[in-house]
């Protein structure tokens, strides 16, 4: 609603959104203390691990680090396109 | 029973040294015996922005170090009844003094003070932990800003870590304005990110350069906005509740006082 008063009236994007959001992407960060070369590394390992099971789509995966109050959270979502015939035989085993 | 209380932000120049000299004074005003403690050695500014500064005889390291007792060291201020300065050494540095021995000097005043405020250097070193070394809860001062926010963040964990209870939060160079517009974090924003209990917000005005350049602070103005922000910050310290944020009245745009107008009042925050 701000936004659209703002561009009714003229005024640019609202330069506080853009504050809060690089604040709470340092805080994860100073918290977590990984570099984003090593966070890639990392979701890229998971995913391989991933897919030995699942057939997923890595272009729509997302892992994210969130902050849930004091504590950060590794969110993530993978849309798995089907299960992999192994994944069936191991349940079926199992 | 008396408390002490440590001011502190991690970032220099968010105005921890201009809040502790107010929240002292105010808290004096109010009839506390209060004694403020500048930690900063070798950059002390307390008794310059208390306009205290032509007093000194003794600082805090000569009292740690024996060189005299603790009531020559102490100046009372003349303007208000209750006050009492510590100030820094000016010519020595923070590893001067110990946590163990700032402990001490901290449990002496307690028996004759009924707050006692330290007022923390910039940093996380050893200002910093000889800050807290002796204090029962923390302040934690900041401003609107990503870096500010980002340090205070910082310290809380600090605070924790050195097992003092939740801090609480004090909002400095807020404007109102620039809130409404967009272009600054809000309370709101800001209280999402730290989640510590708020207990003032300090307004921005140009008006505080003039409180430093002549060494008054703005608590001893009764006209000044900032003032009230601090006599209220004093008010909340000692416990009371329902008492609205000076930063949210001032000059109310346009659909606020169309809102208020229609009835639906500001919003009136409990500081815990």
């Amino acid at each position: 609603m701000r936004e659209i008063l703002n561009r009714f009236f003229g005024s640019r994007g609202a330069s506080k959104d853009d504050a809060k959001q690089r604040l709470k992407f340092l805080l994860i960060h100073d918290q977590v203390d990984l570099t984003p070369a090593q966070l890639e590394a990392m979701k890229a390992e998971i995913l391989e691990v991933v897919c030995r099971y699942l057939d997923v789509d890595p272009q729509e995966t997302v892992f994210r680090l969130e902050r849930l109050q004091d504590k950060v959270a590794l969110v993530s979502s993978v849309p798995v396109r089907r299960v992999t015939e192994r994944t069936v035989h191991q349940s079926a085993r199992a | 029973m008396s408390e002490c209380i440590v001011i502190t932000s991690g970032k220099g120049g968010v105005g921890k040294t201009t809040a502790t000299a107010n929240v002292g004074l105010a808290l004096a005003m109010s009839g506390q015996r209060v004694a403020v403690l500048d930690a900063d050695i070798g950059l002390r500014n307390l008794d310059v922005i208390l306009g205290l500064e032509n007093r000194i005889v003794y600082d805090l390291v000569h009292v740690v170090e024996g060189e005299c007792r603790l009531k020559q060291a102490l100046i009372k201020d003349k303007r208000v009844e209750g006050l009492h300065l510590l100030p820094a050494a000016q010519t020595r540095d923070k590893n001067a003094v110990t946590p163990d021995q700032m402990r001490r000097l901290v449990a002496q005043l307690k028996e004759t003070f009924d707050y006692v405020l330290v007022d923390c250097p910039a940093g996380i070193e050893q200002g910093f932990r000889n800050s807290v070394a002796g204090a029962d809860r923390a302040l934690i001062v900041t401003t609107p800003e990503v870096s500010a926010i980002r340090d205070a963040d910082r310290i809380i964990g600090l605070v924790e870590a050195a097992e003092l209870p939740e801090p609480h939060l004090v909002i400095n160079r807020y404007r109102s304005n620039m809130v409404r517009s967009g272009d600054m974090l809000s309370r709101e924003d800001i209280l999402e990110i730290l989640a510590i209990p708020l207990v003032g917000i300090v307004p921005e005005s140009e008006e505080i350069i003039i409180h430093a350049n002549r060494g008054q602070p703005a608590v001893l103005d009764p006209e000044s906005k900032v003032g009230e922000a601090y006599r209220r910050i004093a008010r909340r310290l000692q416990g009371e509740k329902d008492i609205p944020f000076v930063a949210l009245e001032t000059s109310p745009g346009f659909w606020t006082s169309v809102k208020r107008w229609m009835g639906f009042g500001a919003a009136r925050e409990v500081a815990s």
